[in-house]
């Protein structure tokens, strides 16, 4: 379902941006770490190609062991412009509550426990998102700006990335990367769905990046 | 002298923009790896002067290489070279017995630097 990456990026292009996105999720775990009371467990990023139309599929296959997920979603724009979804396995948002070095349980009422969720989930959210896209941008010399972070909280897994969401005719660059908590159990995928147009930009960038160490 | 440079780290850019970082007008001599069990399997043959290890790799990770490789050699010379700049992760490698540890994306003075360091160390190592 998916094209080899290869077919639009060269391999040394692929090795480049797989290494790219590791530093800059490197970064997003350290100013996490900075907020959160853990470790945060990084994995190796992958990069593939998938037609927009096939996305929707390609991201519940990612999710199928969890009934349900809560997502952050941040468009950013520079050259360099897509989407990142933020996604968590079910229970991530009371994990993090508990993670969260500057608790302010104490301070809101009861019944906010929810408002408490969404907001933790989306701190957290614009904290990875915002270091990671920003790191990349930063390593490839662009400037990006975003959008507001939105989430979706313990959504049905099936449902909750709509098939309709992204524009047909693309084929998105999905940089994933997985991560964990070492206390707390939680789990989950960054995905950076860049659109097709940015491919130009981005096979330059990569090799005026690369130049510096050749 | 620092003479014999091994490299392990899983992205195979990563290795080529370590190399060239190191100054082009003394005679190295490189070694690859790609994950920490290779690393460890060439340390054990080799017996780097100095070794560059990453830490997020398949098959073994830096954090358990180092750990195999200071088992083997208590006075290897490792310096991480890492994405993963947490706190956490820095603490772990240094209490592991890593010499020093540097950020990626790697730049040619860090290196320099650190090769100048650890070279006086070692000099000093052997003196006493
Ligand atoms: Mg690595």
């Amino acid at each position: 379902m998916s094209e080899q990456a290869t077919d639009i990026l060269s391999s040394d292009e692929v090795d480049t941006l797989q290494e790219i996105m590791n530093i800059a999720f490197g970064q997003s775990a350290s100013d996490l770490s900075e907020v959160i009371d853990t470790h945060v467990v990084l994995s190796i990023p992958f990069i593939e190609f998938v037609k927009v139309t096939e996305l929707h599929t390609y991201i519940q296959q990612h999710v199928k062991e969890y009934s349900k997920i809560s997502i952050v979603e941040q468009k950013y724009w520079g050259k360099f412009k897509g989407d990142a979804l933020l996604i968590f396995a079910s229970g991530a948002g009371r994990e993090l509550i508990l993670l969260l070095k500057n608790d302010e349980q104490g301070s809101l009422e009861a019944g906010s426990a929810e408002i408490l969720e969404s907001e933790t989930l989306l701190e957290v959210g614009n904290i990875l998102i915002g270091a990671c896209v920003g790191k990349l941008a930063e390593l490839l010399n662009d400037i990006v700006t975003y959008t507001p972070p939105m989430v979706l909280v313990e959504e049905d897994a099936r449902n909750a990335v709509p098939a309709n969401k992204f524009d047909p005719d693309q084929t998105a660059i999905i940089l994933k990367t997985d991560f964990n908590f070492e206390q707390g159990g939680a789990t989950g995928f960054l995905f950076l769905v860049t659109k097709n147009e940015s491919v130009v930009w981005l096979k330059k960038a990569l090799q005026l990046f690369l130049e510096q160490y050749e | 002298m620092i003479k014999k440079i091994l490299i392990v780290d899983d992205s195979p850019i990563a290795r080529k923009m370590l190399k060239s970082c190191l100054p082009k007008d003394r005679e190295y001599e490189f070694h690859e790896a790609g994950n920490g069990l290779e690393g460890v399997n060439q340390y054990k043959e080799l017996e780097p002067d100095i070794t560059f290890m990453d830490l997020t790799m398949p098959v073994m990770t830096g954090y358990e290489a180092i750990e195999e490789i200071i088992k083997i050699d208590t006075k290897a010379m490792i310096i991480v070279v890492t994405a993963d700049v947490q706190m956490s992760a820095i603490k772990t490698v240094l209490d592991s017995g890593a010499f020093m540890v540097l950020r990626k994306p790697i730049k040619k003075d860090q290196i320099l630097g650190a090769l100048d360091k650890a070279m006086d160390t070692k000099e000093k190592g052997a003196q006493v």
